[in-house]
């Protein structure tokens, strides 16, 4: 059950989340906690996003895409997300992919790789963090040499999503390493001489997501991949991570809706103490909580949307999306176990991986602590 | 050619709900598209797409205004244009019969002369399931019920259907167009609707009807059939969950069967 009212959204936007709900309820949700265990990502499923045009959600309709407003990208990724989050954020990082490709490449690098990207595959990843550089991306080490007729990239990448399953990697990397401002976004193919993807992460949630480490090893480029021009690649890559945010916070209120939603129904079916949980006070005080915290989230992604679809400066908006949202996510599902009791710390029930998954919505596209920041220093400097 | 596609929204109850008289109130229902016709729109749909020629996908529906939202979701899976029906003499009926729905489609189908009609077996709320027979009745065409399989390629004078009989046993039958064919949940894969396909569904017709438009008065839907009550059925057993670990429901098991003497002492 939904706890959004029907007349925030447009007829396309409802039908929309309705369609997207029923295939991640339906073809997502059965199979998570499998996928979880064998740390396996869903190819099929990936097909079935495609299908359904999702792959295409933010690459512009000349390219194929479906060029969604950021109401509907917001609502797709919650209703991704209400499904399997490691689902949703390999949708979510592809789409940071080609929205690098579609505002930053050439017509020609366009027209290479976004109607393919639209159709599913090649599939996108976003290689910013590095071991020694996660919150301040101005202190990686990756390198762009200059060549006669493009780049040669070395240099190690972290955490990238995709990492195995990528056939295009957005790569970011200084021209000159004692300049901290040359940081430049270039586009490197998976088939390229010296890409080499790294160790698979086994992690604490999200485990069906392919995580990997990436080693670019003297990796040379022709000059239409670079992206941006040489020193913009960091700024750009802020730009496109502002719209990022707001999938990520809507992720983090899908989570927190599926666990709101177990919740409720196993307070109603269990009974202790002679009656059913839910009518006793401090579990009916928990749910309370909880939902107002979603739809507080939920109401701070929906505002983002808004302001960034009337095209106003949503940064700040966003920060708070993404800060409250995926807090309130650690929170709601950690209530989702903890009404579930014993058998919530078990992983046949669902909310066991929920609050798992929920986690990195805080960390990962910016920590809580980095959207305070940019909140901060937007109140105050 | 021309497909036409009876449709149906139909409502599903919440786990807890309560029976005011002759209804159910609103709050505790949910609406959907009624799960044969889901079958019957994609199998209308896969038509269209394998063939040569150009192929018209219909739906017609009788509903409220409310039902559009539902109707889109056909639209949005592929189907063409729809056509509402819908009127206060339908309103007023407090369960619209089989003949009466024919009557309504009957109209429906002089006016698009389809060369097929699909339909749902039944319908998930009244079940009546009768619905597409009726109507073939009423317009000559011929009929298969139960439809499971179906080899048609668009064009075709004849359709080949594999139909579900008693005791697992199954025919395989050739119908002359003309026909209704009142398809069965499993004969495919009903897809989801596609983000483009829900976009373009914004744009597609839905044309609402009243009776009178199609030239029929408020006496055709005044059916033989009248609900006259609606309540819960009393259940005769009562199933017993026994919840915890292995040893404690397996003691409380035990004490069962010791207690209804299915085991000794």
């Amino acid at each position: 059950m939904h706890l959004q009212s029907d007349s925030a959204l447009t007829d396309e936007q409802r039908a929309i989340r309705d369609a997207v709900e029923e295939f991640a309820l339906e073809e997502l949700r059965p199979e998570a906690q499998e996928l979880d265990d064998a740390e396996a990502f869903p190819e099929d499923a990936w097909d079935d996003l495609a299908e359904l045009d999702l792959t295409g959600l933010t690459v512009p309709t000349e390219c194929g895409g479906f060029d969604a407003d950021k109401t509907t990208y917001s609502v797709v990724n919650e209703a991704v997300a209400y499904g399997h989050l490691a689902v949703a954020t390999a949708l979510s990082v592809h789409c940071l992919a080609t929205s690098c490709i579609a505002e930053f490449g050439s017509d020609e690098v366009k027209e290479e790789w976004l109607p393919e990207m639209v159709d599913g595959r090649p599939v996108g990843a976003f290689c910013l963090s590095e071991p020694g550089a996660g919150s301040n991306p101005a202190e990686m080490t990756t390198r762009a040499e200059e060549t006669e007729d493009g780049y040669r990239i070395t240099g190690e990448k972290q955490w990238i999503t995709n990492g195995q399953r990528a056939g295009v990697y957005i790569v970011f990397a200084k021209t000159d390493p004692e300049d901290r401002g040359s940081i430049t976004q270039f586009l490197v193919p998976a088939d390229y001489d010296g890409v080499e993807v790294g160790k698979k992460e086994h992690k604490l949630g999200l485990r069906a997501s392919d995580t990997t480490g990436m080693t670019f090893d003297g990796v040379e480029i022709p000059e239409k991949y670079r992206l941006t021009p040489e020193g913009e690649g960091l700024s750009a890559a802020f730009k496109i991570l502002t719209g990022g945010r707001l999938g990520i916070a809507s992720q983090a209120v899908g989570v927190a809706q599926a666990a709101l939603d177990e919740a409720i129904a196993y307070a109603g079916e269990r009974e202790q103490f002679g009656k059913s949980i839910g009518d006793i006070g401090s579990i009916r005080q928990k749910v309370a909580d909880m939902a107002t915290q979603v739809a507080a989230s939920r109401l701070l992604c929906r505002e983002a949307a808004r302001q960034a679809d009337a095209g106003e400066d949503s940064r700040v908006i966003a920060s708070m999306a993404k800060y409250f949202a995926s807090e309130a996510a650690v929170d709601v599902t950690n209530e989702a176990v903890q009404i579930h009791g014993g058998y919530g710390y078990m992983s046949e029930f669902d909310v066991e991986r929920f609050y798992r998954d929920a986690k990195i919505t805080t960390i990962y596209e910016g920590t809580s602590e980095i959207q305070k920041t940019i909140i901060a220093r937007d109140l105050l400097d | 050619m021309k497909v036409l596609v009876t449709v149906k929204e139909v409502a599903a109850v919440e786990d807890d709900f309560e029976i005011d008289g002759l209804s159910i109130d609103d709050r505790y229902l949910e609406y959907d598209l009624n799960e044969w016709d889901d079958y019957a729109v994609e199998a209308a749909v896969q038509i269209a797409e394998a063939a040569d020629e150009d192929v018209e996908v219909v739906a017609a529906t009788i509903g409220p205004e409310r039902s559009e939202e539902t109707i889109r979701m056909a639209l949005a899976k592929g189907a063409d244009r729809a056509v509402r029906v819908w009127d206060d003499a339908i309103a007023d009926q407090t369960l619209l019969d089989v003949n009466a729905k024919a009557s309504v489609f009957e109209q429906v189908v002089a006016e698009e002369e389809p060369d097929l009609v699909l339909t749902g077996v039944q319908a998930a709320d009244d079940a009546l399931g009768a619905t597409g027979v009726a109507l073939a009745n009423r317009v000559g065409y011929q009929w298969a019920a139960v439809v499971n399989d179906l080899d048609y390629a668009a064009g075709d004078d004849v359709a080949t259907v594999r139909r579900e009989l008693e005791g697992g046993v199954e025919e395989i039958t050739e119908v002359d167009l003309p026909a209704v064919l009142s398809i069965q949940t499993g004969i495919n894969e009903p897809r989801y609707a596609s983000l483009r396909g829900i976009r373009q569904a914004q744009q597609k017709e839905i044309a609402p009807h009243d009776l009178s438009d199609l030239g029929l008065d408020a006496e055709t839907v005044d059916g033989a059939l009248e609900l006259t009550d609606m309540y819960e059925p009393e259940s005769e057993s009562d199933a017993t969950i026994f919840e915890g670990g292995a040893e404690e429901t397996a003691t409380e098991l035990a004490n069962v069967l010791r207690d209804k003497g299915v085991v000794g002492e």
